[in-house]
């Protein structure tokens, strides 16, 4: 057939054996690092764990419940660190979640479309400045700033409210939980402003032109075609963003105030399980006190994993729909 | 003969590609045969009971309707569907007597014997040089100067040498359309197939790129055992010497493909060829 | 007033409201940066490159922060990038549908949104407590612990997105399944896997948290990555916080330093990706 040696004993020589070699060798090796991803997140479960039994073994679920956090006489209590937690989490979606929807809703139906990238790129350099920043930004600028003009306002209008102004109660301080939240929240619109605008987008055009076909304004378009074709989506969105919003920590570590209390107002400071660990971690003296952080930290995970996974589930089930 | 043809001619003293010279091989030799073939995705059966002979230095042309078949089962002579699983094949497909369907054969070195060119152009992110040498340097260490003539004398099979003599570093991705099928073509047979198996090579191209791929085919004939799918039945008459035509899964019928286009035997062929369906 | 008024009135309020909206994430970002600027650019002197960190109350620069910095993001990065790639590798060419690439995938994605403080709660345990001491080495693991998920994500998807005909076309010419990876699936998504590298080192480039408990800090020059090393975020957190006029000024600048750096990767990121879109 051919002139010279023929290429299957060429191929006998060295193609064949070798290949087959390298196929096991690197799927194995491909295998192994997937697997070392399985392994990091059980070993930070297993790590935590053993960590905090010391003090969960001592507390018991009282340790939940208790809002005392004396590192002298080593009671240790983590509620008022999950109650900062959830409470600056709150008021970062309260305000955050409005906001990104009303920037997304501009980049994908009002915006012009030169605007557009450069746009949604700026948003997107707010997710990308890390949270320091906003930790001594908060610290030196925003605190004196609210506790100058913001906070006396509230306190002149609503806290004057009676019941309701309880919230606001207290002596301007600058710091405190409502800082923190805020803060929050323009760190985490970004994030979930980007998911619904990639969730919206996935609306089919034609499914709008009917909807502008029959006559319909803008708004109604968004709020009764896209909403609703997007709802899973979007929740699954917000649901990322609290996630983050939870374990956040140097840009609530400056401005929190670092008090291990709850209070009715959250103008007061407050404390949240990442500052918390932040703060104390490295000071922390004796085998209770570092357990009861750990304990913490613990407590963190189980809340953060539970809220990422729904949230995961439900993009998920979008996906599907959408045709993924 | 023009240039390209003069050319080829002295770099392979082996080529008879004017069509003017008299066949060296009057009487075609079975290069492979398939047997009795199924092919299933799944539980869906694809192909039934497939049997047909692929004759050596000769082109067989597959035509019939979208979804008879007929990539299917070129698919099956150089079992590219094993990259999934869920398809499966039984039956036998005999190659120079081995059947290459039996479950033991090592599958990359069957795929540097049987070449396959796509629908669509699948240069390689690399410069022109590096795609046609790929496959070489699969399976055969070379010197230097030794690499460059392969790749010049396959780019010059594909008749693309002319056009890329100068730009071999440049990136396989900048040549047009018609250009990156050829250079397909000359990768496939830079390794030295004994099969060439081609998947609907035109489809994606313009009428004159078409015209120069279907001129190349001519020219590979002489040395290549060749199965060509397509949807073009002008073309499938032009350019093959046996036709098979499938419909869902079947062969209908096999022959000559001269006597397929003026005495077809099967009255559903007849239908085909002049129109009434497909 | 009649329904298409009321409906008028109620689309321009919220098509308003929108626009506030973005206009208020957009101040924002603007007042950050500018007071970013405007405190930071005041240290941003020769000395901050040359000069150690100082004890309160004398002038000093960066320098051994910004040196730690730097070693201990090359370390996180160098472990984390192969880890991830292949990793990323094996969902999207081994693992078609098989419930252990599902799960890997769902796990992947958890970590990639975890708290940071978490991360270096869990190396603190693992390498600080077993070591007996803080180190740059455990920083490193750390931050390469969170440049994993973003590396296996972004790999999985840049390899999805390389046709399937190209595959089969290295396949056809006789390459085994790994040459069809590393040499035709790499090459065709190169560009979007050196992007993915970018954001993930973007992202380690200012996270302090993780370093608190692991890489800790040092007041002094050290090259020792088995000692604790000095690094920008940890130093901006320390000086920040504490009531010195000089050491608040070198926590602005190295607040500066950070944020051009991130922004730049950030930035450059997005132009590789598109300019390699463009390109094809």
């Amino acid at each position: 057939m051919l002139a010279d040696i023929t290429v299957v004993e060429r191929i006998a020589e060295r193609g064949g054996r070798a290949g087959a070699i390298g196929d096991v060798v690197f799927r194995a090796v491909t295998f192994l690092f997937a697997l070392l991803v399985l392994l990091i997140l059980g070993g930070v479960i297993v790590a935590l764990v053993e960590g905090a039994v010391p003090a969960l073994r001592t507390f018991g679920f009282s340790f939940v419940l208790t809002e005392v956090w004396n590192p002298v006489t080593e009671k240790f209590g983590a509620l008022a660190a999950i109650y900062g937690t959830l409470v600056t989490s709150a008021i970062a979606m309260l305000v955050g979640i409005p906001v990104a929807f009303g920037v997304a809703v501009f980049i994908t139906e009002i915006c012009p479309l030169w605007l557009k990238r450069p746009l949604a790129t700026m948003i997107e350099l707010l997710a990308a400045i890390p949270s320091i920043i906003y930790g001594i930004w908060g610290l030196f600028v925003f605190a004196p700033f609210v506790q100058q003009y913001i906070q006396p306002a509230i306190i002149d209008s609503l806290g004057q409210i009676p019941g309701f102004g309880a919230l606001f109660a207290g002596p301007p301080l600058g710091i405190g939980v409502l800082t923190a939240g805020f803060i929050l929240a323009i760190m985490v619109l970004p994030f979930i402003s980007s998911i619904m605008r990639d969730v919206f987008e996935t609306v089919p055009a034609i499914l709008k032109e009917s909807a502008y076909g029959l006559g319909a304004t803008r708004s109604e378009v968004v709020r009764q075609i896209v909403l609703p074709y997007t709802r899973t989506g979007v929740i699954g969105g917000i649901m990322l963003g609290l996630g983050r919003a939870l374990g956040e920590t140097m840009a609530v570590t400056f401005v929190i105030g670092n008090a291990h209390r709850i209070s009715a107002s959250i103008l007061q400071p407050g404390t949240t399980i990442s500052a918390s660990l932040a703060n104390e971690f490295t000071e922390a003296f004796g085998d209770l006190y570092r357990s009861s952080l750990i304990a913490l930290g613990f407590i963190l995970f189980i809340i953060t994993f539970v809220v990422l996974a729904i949230a995961k589930l439900m993009l998920l089930r979008l996906q599907k729909r959408a045709g993924g | 003969m023009n240039p390209t043809q003069a050319a080829a001619r002295v770099a392979m003293p082996l080529a008879p590609s004017d069509p003017h010279v008299t066949d060296p091989e009057p009487t075609p030799r079975q290069k492979a045969v398939i047997r009795n073939v199924d092919f299933f995705y799944d539980n869906f059966q694809a192909l039934k009971n497939i049997s047909l002979p692929l004759h050596d230095k000769r082109v067989t042309a597959f035509i019939g309707p979208s979804g008879c078949g007929k990539s299917t089962l070129l698919r099956i002579l150089n079992r590219i569907y094993q990259l999934y699983p869920g398809q499966r094949a039984t039956g036998e497909v005999l190659v120079d007597g081995e059947n290459i369907l039996s479950p033991g054969l090592d599958l990359n070195l069957l795929r540097a014997r049987i070449g396959m060119v796509f629908q669509k152009p699948t240069p390689f992110p690399m410069s022109i040089y590096d795609n046609i040498a790929f496959g070489i340097r699969l399976y055969e260490r070379l010197p230097h100067s030794e690499l460059d003539d392969r790749v010049e004398s396959a780019l010059r099979r594909a008749a693309l040498w002319d056009e890329v003599k100068d730009k071999l570093r440049q990136s396989g991705l900048s040549l047009s359309g018609g250009q990156q099928q050829r250079l397909c073509i000359a990768r496939a047979v830079a390794v030295q197939p004994e099969i060439l198996l081609l998947d609907e090579p035109a489809s994606a191209l313009d009428p004159l790129s078409t015209q120069r791929i279907e001129e190349l085919i001519a020219e590979l004939k002489a040395d290549y055992c060749i199965a060509i799918v397509t949807h073009n039945m002008q073309q499938a008459a032009r350019s093959s010497d046996y036709t098979a035509f499938m419909y869902i899964g079947e062969l209908i019928e096999f022959d000559e493909t001269e006597r397929i286009f003026t005495h077809p035997k099967e009255k559903h062929t007849e239908d085909y060829i002049t129109g009434r369906f497909g | 007033m009649d329904l298409y008024a009321r409906r008028r009135i109620a689309n321009g309020v919220v098509m308003t409201l929108s626009v506030a909206a973005t206009a208020f994430g957009l101040l924002w970002l603007v007042l950050v940066l500018w007071t970013l600027l405007e405190n930071g650019v005041a240290a941003i002197t020769p000395a901050l490159f040359s000069q150690m960190t100082p004890p309160p109350g004398s002038a000093g620069g960066l320098l051994n922060a910004i040196f730690g910095s730097v070693v201990i993001t090359l370390i996180a990065t160098l472990i984390g990038t192969p880890t991830g790639i292949l990793a990323g590798t094996f969902l999207a060419e081994y693992s078609r549908g098989s419930r252990f690439g599902e799960v890997v995938r769902f796990i992947n994605d958890i970590l990639l949104s975890a708290p940071s403080i978490i991360v270096g709660l869990f190396v603190y345990e693992v390498m600080v407590v077993r070591m007996g001491h803080f180190s740059a080495w455990a920083g490193a693991v750390a931050l390469a612990i969170i440049v994993v998920p973003v590396v296996v994500r972004t790999t999985e998807d840049m390899l999805n997105l390389v046709p399937n005909a190209l595959r089969e076309a290295a396949s056809a010419l006789g390459a085994p399944k790994w040459k069809v990876i590393v040499m035709v699936s790499y090459r065709a998504a190169i560009q979007g896997m050196v992007t993915g590298v970018m954001l993930a080192v973007a992202r380690i480039a200012g996270e302090t948290a993780p370093l608190l408990f692991t890489a800790l800090n040092n007041q002094f020059w050290s090259t020792d990555l088995n000692a604790p090393m000095a690094n920008l975020p940890v130093v901006i957190f320390q000086f920040a916080m504490s009531p010195y006029a000089d050491w608040q000024t070198l926590a602005w600048g190295g607040a500066l330093l950070i944020t051009i750096t991130v922004l730049f990767l950030n930035i450059g990121a997005r132009m590789l990706a598109s300019w390699s879109t463009f390109k094809q």
